[in-house]
C-alpha cells in the first residue's frame, strides 16, 4: 500500500503537465464504486423476502451512496482531464526515504495487528517502540529506556487504575 | 424560595466539591487519552458511586462527563488524535494551529469556549428545561429525518479545497457505516460473515485510525526533518482574539443546547454544525481548516453546549439522550430516584442542589483545564521521533480497550491507511466521518417514518418543526451552491 | 530535552510504585478462587446488563475474591459467549452475565460455533426484570383485548430498542400468538424509542419495567399488562398478558429480561458451589434487596440445572419466533 503511494507521486512528478492526479484518483474511484455497485452490493447485502416499501430495502442507502461516489468520481476524472495539474512542493519530501524506515513502520503495524494478544500489551508495546525508535535512527540509550518504561506504565495504568483490561500475552503464560 | 437554605445545606459539603473536582480531573485526563472516552470513564466510575450520597454520586458523574468533553480536545489539538468523537471537529483547526507553533493558543481557545458554552448550557438547563423538553417530545422520526438532512449539508463546509472530493468521502463513509446487521430486517450487510462486523464498524478505532494514524505513517514515509522547538508551544490567547470568537461561541453554544436537548443526536453533530455556521458567517472563511482559532472555538462551543443540555430530557422527562445520560439515569435509579416530572415535585431541593453543583463544575473545569494545559502543552515540545511511537501505542491500547478485541486494532490500522491515502490525494477526512455518523441516522429515521406512516409520504411534512428544518436544509444547499459557483468563477478568472 | 526525559522517567517510576502498591491482593481464601474472578459483560459499558453486573460484582467481591468486570460486546452477546465456550486459559475463573441475548442471539445469528446449552455450566439466575405492555397515555386502547381486536382490523406499530432485543422479541411473540397485524419499528436504545412512544408515533411497546415505570406513574403511558406469569408488585391491578389475553391465544405468553451467571462447561465443581453459596447469601442480604426495587426487578429463582432447563426452554421459544418472524440468518 505504502509502496504504491510513493510510486503514485513519482508518476505525477514525471508526467507533470500531462496527467492530473485527480484524474487518476477519479478513475480508481470509478472502478471501486463500479465493483461495489455491481458486484459487492448485490452479493453481500441480503434482501428480505418481503418489504413494506422499496425505500426500506437494506440495499437502498449503500446503493445511493455508491451511485453518489460513482458519479462524483466521474466528474473528478473529467475535471482533471480538462484542467492542468498543479505541482506541489510537498512531494519532494517523500523522495529518497530509506527503505528501512518504512519497512520498520509496516512491521510495527503488523506486530500490533497480528501478535497483540500473543506478545501482550507490554511486550508488543516495547517491541514496536524500539523498532520505531530504530527507524528514526535514535542513538541515545536513555531514549530506549523510554520504550520500556512507557508501555509498562501505561498498561499498568489502564489495567489497575482505570480497570480497563489489556492482554498479558499468551506467550509468557 | 423558602427552602433555599435546604438546598445550600444539601449542596455545601466537602464531598460534593471533592466529587466535582475529582470528576472533572478524571474526565479531562481520560478524555485526553485516545480511545478512552468520557462514556467509558462514566461507566467505570459508576460502581464507585454506589455507596455515595445521591447528589455527590451524580455530581461526580456529571463532572467526568464535562471534563471528558473538554479533555478530548487536548490530544486532538496536540497530536491530531481526537480523545473523544466530538473532538474530531476541534482538530480541523486545532492541529494546524499546533503545527504553526500555536498549541497553547488553540488549547486556551478550546478551554475558554468550552467553559462559556458549558455555562450557557447550564443556564438553559436551569431556566428553559421545561420548554426545551417539550420540543424534544415533538421530535418524532420525520423531524429527525429533516434534522439529519440539514446536518448533512455541513459536509460542504468541511470538505477543504474540493467539494467533489468531500462528497465522495462522505459517500464512502456512508457505505462503511452500513456494514453490520440491518436494523429493520436483521439481514447481513457487507459483513462478509465476520462476527466482528455484525455490530457495525466500531466507531473509536475508525476515528483514531482516520486522524491519528496518518500522522504516524506520514512521518515514517517522509525525510527526517530537524525538530523545530516552539518555546513551550507559543503565545497564549489574547482577550482581543477571544472576543473575535465570542459570537461564534455563543452561536455554537445555542446550537449545542438545541441538539443536546433532542435525544439521540449527539455532541459530534453539534460540533460540526456549529463549526459550519461559524465558517459561513466568518470574515476569515478561507482560513478555516488551516488554523483558525474561531474554528476551534466554534467546534468546542458546539460540543460542550451539549453537555448541560443532554440533562434536560433526562431530568425533565426521564429520557436519556445518549449513553452517558443513560448511565447517569442508572445512578439516579440506584439511589432510588426517578428522573422526570415526579423528581421536580418530590425532590425539588435535590434538583436545585444538583443545579448548584453543575454550575460549580463549569468553574472547576476552567481551573482544572488551565492546569491541564500547562502540563499537556509540554507534549508539543517532544520530537516526533519519540512522540509518535508512544502515540501509536496509546492508539492501539485504546482501540483494543473499546471492545477488548484485537480485531479493532486491525480496523484502526486499515482506516489509518485510508486516512493516509486521503491526505496524500487531498481528500478531507472529516466528511467521511460525518457520512459515517449521519448515514445510519438518515437511514434509521427514513425507515422509521415510513414504517410508522405505513408508506404514506405526507408524514414528512406534518408539522412546524419539520418545516423549519426543511427550510434550513434548502437554504443551506442554495447557499452552498451559490458559494461553489462563486469560487468557480474566481478560479477561472485567476 | 534531557531534563524533560529525566523528569518523565522519574514520574513514571513513581507511577509504577504507586500502581504496584494499589494492586496487592485483598483476600486469600482456601481453594477456589485461586485468582481474580473475571465477570464478562457481553454488552457495552453503561447498559442495564452492565449496571446489574457491576452491582453483582461489587457484592460478590465482598464474599469471595476480587471480581474484575470486563465488557466484551458484539453480535448480540454471542461474541462474549463464543469466547467463553472456547475455554482455555483462565476459564476456571471466568463468568459471563447471560441474559435473553444468550438465547435470542443463538436463535438469530448464523453458524454459531458453540451450543448455547451444552457448552456451559449454569450457575444461577440472579435477577429478573419484567417487561410491560405499554401504550401512550392518550391511546384509545385500555385492555389487551381492545388492542388485539384493533390490531386485527388495522396494522399497528410496536417499538423496540433494536432488533433481537427481548423487547422486540416479546412483540414478535405477541404477534405470532394472536395473529394481530403489527409492524416492528426499531430504534437504537430505549432512550430513542421512548419519545416516539410517549408522543404516540408508535402504538405499543413491550418495554422493560424500569424504563417505563415513571411514565406509567405520571400517566404519560398506560400499562395494559405485564409479560411475566405472575403480576408485578410494582404495578398493582395490572394483569398479566396470560390472564388478559387468554382468549386470544396468549395463555402461555411469558417473557422477561433475565440475568444469570454462566461459565465454561469444565468450570470447577468447587467454584460452582462456592458461587452458589455466595449468591444465596448476597440475595438474602439487605443491600441486594434494596437494590432490586430501583429496577422494578425481582430476585432470580432458578439455580443450577433448573436454570439450565429454563434457558433451554427459552431457546426453543425464541428459535420458533425467529423462524416465523424471518429473523434467522
Amino acid at each position: 500500500m505504502e509502496k504504491s503511494e510513493i510510486n503514485l507521486s513519482e508518476v505525477t512528478e514525471r508526467s507533470y503537465g500531462r496527467l492530473n492526479p485527480n484524474s487518476v484518483l477519479g478513475a480508481i474511484l470509478v472502478l471501486v464504486a463500479g465493483i461495489f455497485l455491481f458486484y459487492i452490493a448485490p452479493t453481500y447485502i441480503n434482501e428480505p423476502p418481503s418489504m413494506q416499501h422499496p425505500l426500506l430495502s437494506p440495499r437502498f442507502l449503500p446503493q445511493l451512496a455508491g451511485w453518489l461516489v460513482l458519479l462524483l468520481s466521474l466528474a473528478l476524472l473529467i475535471e482533471g482531464l480538462v484542467r492542468p495539474p498543479r505541482h506541489t512542493a510537498a512531494e519532494k519530501l517523500h523522495e529518497g526515504i530509506p527503505v528501512l524506515r518504512w519497512v520498520l513502520m509496516i512491521a510495527s503495524g503488523a506486530i500490533y495487528m497480528l501478535f497483540f494478544e500473543e506478545l501482550g500489551a507490554i511486550g508488543s508495546g516495547i517491541l514496536v517502540s524500539v523498532l520505531l525508535f530504530l527507524a528514526s535512527d535514535l542513538r541515545k540509550v536513555s531514549i530506549y529506556l523510554l520504550a520500556i518504561v512507557f508501555p509498562v506504565v501505561v498498561s499498568l495504568l489502564f489495567v489497575h487504575l482505570l480497570n480497563v483490561p489489556l492482554p498479558v500475552g499468551t506467550l509468557w503464560e | 424560595m423558602e427552602n433555599f437554605s435546604e438546598v445550600l445545606a444539601l449542596f455545601l459539603s466537602v464531598d460534593n466539591f471533592l466529587a466535582i473536582a475529582a470528576g472533572v480531573l478524571v474526565g479531562v485526563v481520560v478524555g485526553a487519552i485516545p480511545g478512552l472516552t468520557a462514556t467509558m470513564a462514566v461507566a467505570l466510575a459508576l460502581p464507585f458511586t454506589f455507596s455515595m450520597e445521591p447528589v455527590t454520586a451524580i455530581l461526580l458523574l456529571v463532572g467526568i462527563y464535562k471534563g471528558g468533553m473538554y479533555g478530548g480536545s487536548i490530544t486532538a489539538i496536540l497530536i491530531r488524535t481526537p480523545g473523544s468523537p466530538a473532538a474530531a471537529c476541534t482538530l480541523l483547526d486545532g492541529y494546524p494551529l499546533a503545527q504553526q507553533g500555536k498549541a497553547k493558543k488553540a488549547l486556551k481557545t478550546a478551554l475558554y469556549s468550552s467553559c462559556v458554552a458549558d455555562m450557557i448550557s447550564n443556564i438553559a438547563l436551569i431556566f428553559f428545561a421545561a420548554y426545551l423538553a417539550k420540543i424534544a417530545l415533538n421530535f418524532g422520526p420525520p423531524e429527525y429525518f429533516w434534522l439529519i438532512c440539514f446536518s448533512l449539508t455541513i459536509i460542504v463546509s468541511v470538505s477543504g479545497d474540493s467539494v467533489i472530493k468531500g462528497l465522495i468521502a462522505a459517500g464512502l463513509g456512508i457505505i462503511v457505516s452500513t456494514v453490520g446487521l440491518d436494523a429493520v430486517y436483521g439481514t447481513q450487510r457487507l459483513t462478509f460473515d465476520s462476527y466482528n462486523l455484525m455490530d457495525r464498524v466500531s466507531f473509536i478505532p475508525l476515528l483514531i485510525g482516520l486522524f491519528a494514524i496518518p500522522e504516524v505513517i506520514e512521518f515514517y514515509t517522509s525525510k527526517v526533518l530537524p525538530h523545530i522547538r516552539t518555546a513551550v508551544s507559543g503565545a497564549s490567547l489574547t482577550w482581543k482574539e477571544f472576543k473575535g470568537c465570542l459570537k461564534s461561541v455563543v452561536r455554537g453554544s445555542i446550537i449545542g443546547v438545541i441538539i443536546g436537548a433532542i435525544p439521540g443526536t449527539g455532541a459530534t453533530s453539534a460540533a460540526f454544525i456549529s463549526y459550519s455556521e461559524a465558517k459561513r458567517n466568518s470574515p476569515r472563511k478561507a482560513n478555516f481548516g488551516k488554523g483558525e482559532i474561531e474554528g476551534v472555538a466554534a467546534a468546542e462551543a458546539g460540543n460542550n453546549g451539549v453537555a448541560g443540555a443532554t440533562l434536560i430530557p433526562l431530568l425533565s422527562l426521564g429520557i436519556p439522550g445518549d449513553v452517558i445520560t443513560a448511565i447517569i439515569l442508572g445512578a439516579f435509579m440506584i439511589h432510588g430516584l426517578t428522573p422526570g416530572p415526579v423528581l421536580f415535585q418530590e425532590n425539588l431541593t435535590l434538583v436545585y442542589a444538583l443545579f448548584c453543583g453543575i454550575l460549580v463544575s463549569s468553574v472547576v473545569l476552567l481551573v482544572v483545564g488551565n492546569a491541564a494545559i500547562r502540563y499537556f502543552s509540554l507534549i508539543a515540545d517532544i520530537p516526533k521521533s519519540i512522540l509518535l511511537p508512544i502515540v501509536l501505542m496509546f492508539c492501539v491500547y485504546g482501540a483494543y480497550a473499546v471492545n477488548n478485541n484485537t480485531f479493532d486494532i486491525g480496523l484502526m490500522l486499515i482506516f489509518g491507511v485510508l486516512g493516509f491515502i486521503f491526505n496524500r490525494t487531498g481528500v478531507a477526512a472529516a466528511p467521511f466521518l460525518i457520512g459515517f455518523i449521519l448515514g445510519p441516522m438518515f437511514e434509521d429515521n427514513l425507515r422509521r417514518t415510513l414504517l410508522i406512516s405505513k408508506g404514506d409520504p405526507s408524514i414528512f411534512f406534518r408539522g412546524p418543526i419539520a418545516w423549519v428544518f426543511i427550510t434550513l436544509t434548502v437554504a443551506s444547499l442554495l447557499f452552498a451552491i451559490r458559494r461553489y459557483w462563486l469560487s468557480r468563477q474566481e478560479a477561472s478568472a485567476a | 530535552m534531557r531534563q524533560l526525559i529525566r523528569n518523565a522517567a522519574k514520574t513514571a517510576a513513581l507511577g509504577v510504585a504507586a500502581v504496584l502498591t494499589l494492586s496487592s491482593p485483598q483476600v486469600l481464601a482456601e481453594g477456589w478462587p485461586e485468582d481474580n474472578i473475571r465477570l464478562v459483560v457481553p454488552y457495552s459499558a453503561g447498559g442495564t446488563t452492565d449496571l446489574l453486573s457491576r452491582k453483582v460484582a461489587d457484592l460478590l467481591q465482598k464474599e469471595l475474591d476480587t471480581v474484575i468486570v470486563e465488557n466484551r460486546p458484539g453480535a448480540g452477546s454471542t461474541v462474549a459467549t463464543a469466547q467463553l465456550a472456547r475455554g482455555g486459559r483462565g476459564s476456571d475463573h471466568t463468568l459471563v452475565m447471560a441474559s435473553p441475548g444468550h438465547t435470542i442471539g443463538a436463535a438469530i445469528y448464523p453458524n454459531l460455533r458453540y451450543n448455547p446449552i451444552e457448552d456451559f455450566r449454569f450457575i444461577r439466575n440472579v435477577i429478573n426484570i419484567p417487561n410491560v405492555m405499554v401504550v401512550p397515555g392518550n391511546s384509545p386502547y385500555n385492555t389487551v383485548a381492545e388492542f388485539v381486536e384493533a390490531a386485527k382490523q388495522e396494522e399497528l406499530s410496536f417499538s423496540s430498542p433494536g432488533i433481537g432485543s427481548s423487547i422486540h422479541m416479546s412483540g414478535e411473540l405477541f404477534k405470532n400468538l394472536t395473529g394481530a397485524k403489527m409492524v416492528h419499528v426499531p430504534f437504537r436504545g430505549s432512550g430513542e424509542a421512548l419519545p416516539a412512544l410517549l408522543s404516540g408515533d408508535v402504538d405499543v411497546a413491550f418495554e422493560n419495567m424500569p424504563t417505563v415505570y415513571p411514565h406509567i406513574q405520571s400517566g404519560k403511558l398506560k400499562a395494559l399488562a405485564v409479560t411475566t406469569a405472575t403480576p408485578s408488585e410494582f404495578l398493582p391491578g395490572v394483569p398479566t398478558i396470560q390472564e388478559a389475553g387468554a382468549e386470544y391465544g396468549l395463555g402461555d405468553y411469558e417473557t422477561s429480561a433475565w440475568f444469570g451467571l454462566i461459565a465454561h462447561k469444565s468450570f470447577p465443581e468447587e467454584g460452582v458451589t462456592k458461587l452458589q453459596e455466595a449468591l444465596d447469601k448476597i440475595m438474602a442480604g439487605e443491600d441486594f434487596n434494596n437494590f432490586l426495587p430501583q429496577f422494578g426487578a425481582e430476585a432470580g429463582k432458578v439455580v443450577g440445572d433448573d436454570f439450565r432447563n429454563f434457558v433451554a426452554e427459552e431457546l426453543t421459544k425464541w428459535a420458533e419466533v425467529a423462524e416465523k418472524a424471518n429473523l434467522k440468518r
